[in-house]
């Protein structure tokens, strides 16, 4: 499937169209599924919420037209910030922090760069011009969706210097993006 | 050096805020209140959109896993259980909202109109049709209708009028919305009650289940800068029959 295919399931489940919706959902669950596994790092809180997910694509499908995202960035933002949401509210703090760490993160390989073209590479070309750890905790909050509080802990800093911190490297990635 | 300054008074907090937003660090009430803000503040989401397009990339790292065969079936029990009620209650006032339900109002027509226009191939019985897509269009606000139908081998989109009418010094143009896509011209549809467009090689490799056909309304002889000009008084979806 390409892009352009997503899209065009996209808008057809917009029109309530159930055959464009049950292919959208075979071709991308997989990667929505992923998603929300390693943000809450629980097999059936994840089902839970990829079921949550997909009622939202269905619900909000038309929201699709006005974001500049391509189709499956758009899906996988729906998803992540779903499971976010989800493990925000969990009442006790994620059950191991450490457990987070120890998902084996690939990095953005190399063919997953030449994947993603020119865009891509920007991002990566800016994170590397962060201090090494505050990159890598650039990238740990967003694909593991850690709050500024796990940070901090894992860091050992307080919370406040850990979010004065995170900001900063956010204004330089910025920066870097806009130049 | 505060944060205030290093954001810059141009900007406010908001592109930060749009930032920690997007990389997921906030805590539970603060990302509420974003969240609000998104559905409320169209410059706010735009903010958000911007961040959510640049740090994208990133997600290439989400590594794919099958989820269980049980989860498809409990999301269309939590969408569609409550019979086919929930399919029809869509968000009112939405253009293909009301298209759905003109579309369900026109079945029968549709039906008949494609029986019409089947029956010359259905001799022999055993042939198989080529491909053959329908779409009904039809817009909020707007009388007129069109019937569709697609034959992909004869390359030749047929139209039926269903009702309205074009003003003078008026044609009505036929286009083509697939995905995200500019709307690629069919050309004029000629006048008439029942009319054919003959469909180019470029516009037969896009034109495919799924695709969007519009009408608008153009000066006479149609569009002249390429692009829709007037208002669109119909549109709808070409469906597999």
């Amino acid at each position: 499937m390409t892009p352009q295919d997503i899209s065009t399931l996209i808008v057809r489940t917009s029109m309530k169209d159930r055959a464009a919706f049950d292919l959208l959902y075979r071709q991308t669950s997989a990667k929505l599924f992923g998603v929300c596994l390693r943000v809450l790092r629980d097999r059936g809180d994840a089902e839970e919420a990829l079921q949550e997910v997909f009622v939202k694509v269905w619900t909000k499908a038309d929201r699709f037209a006005v974001s500049d995202l391509s189709p499956i960035s758009w899906l996988v933002a729906i998803a992540r910030n779903h499971a976010i949401d989800r493990i925000r509210s969990r009442r006790k703090p994620a059950a191991d922090i450490g457990a987070a760490l120890d998902v084996a993160d690939p990095g953005p390989g190399p063919e997953a760069m030449v994947v993603a073209g020119g865009e891509s590479e920007r991002i990566y070309q800016c994170l590397e011009e962060l201090e090494q750890d505050r990159a890598q905790a650039v990238r740990g909050a967003y694909l593991n969706g850690e709050s500024y509080a796990d940070l901090a802990e894992r860091h050992k800093v307080p919370l406040n210097t850990m979010r004065t911190w995170l900001r900063r490297s956010l204004l330089k990635l910025r920066e870097c993006l806009e130049r | 050096m505060t944060l205030a300054e290093e954001n810059g008074p141009e900007r406010g907090g908001d592109d930060l805020l749009a930032a920690e937003y997007v990389l997921g660090v906030l805590p539970a009430d603060e990302r509420q209140i974003a969240s609000g803000r998104i559905d409320a503040e169209t410059g706010f989401a735009r903010l958000v959109d911007s961040w959510e397009v640049h740090l994208s990339p990133m997600a290439a790292a989400y590594a794919e896993v099958e989820p269980p065969a049980t989860v498809k079936p409990a999301i269309d029990r939590r969408l569609f259980s409550s019979t086919a009620a929930s399919t029809t209650a869509a968000p009112s006032g939405s253009l293909w909202a009301s298209l759905a339900f003109w579309r369900g109002l026109t079945a029968a027509a549709l039906a008949a109109l494609v029986l019409y226009v089947a029956v010359p191939y259905l001799r022999p019985p055993v042939v198989v049709p080529q491909e053959r897509l329908v779409a009904s269009l039809a817009a909020d606000g707007s009388d007129v209708k069109y019937l569709v139908v697609y034959d992909a081998g004869r390359r030749d989109v047929g139209l039926s009028l269903v009702s309205g009418e074009r003003a003078a010094g008026k044609d009505f143009e036929l286009w083509m919305i697939e995905g995200k896509n500019a709307p690629v011209s069919m050309g004029v549809i000629p006048t008439g009650q029942t009319t054919h467009i003959a469909v180019t090689p470029a516009v037969q490799q896009k034109l495919a289940q799924g695709a969007v056909l519009a009408v608008s309304v153009e000066p006479t002889g149609g569009s002249p800068t390429g692009q829709p000009t007037g208002p669109v008084v119909a549109a709808g979806d070409l469906k597999g029959i």
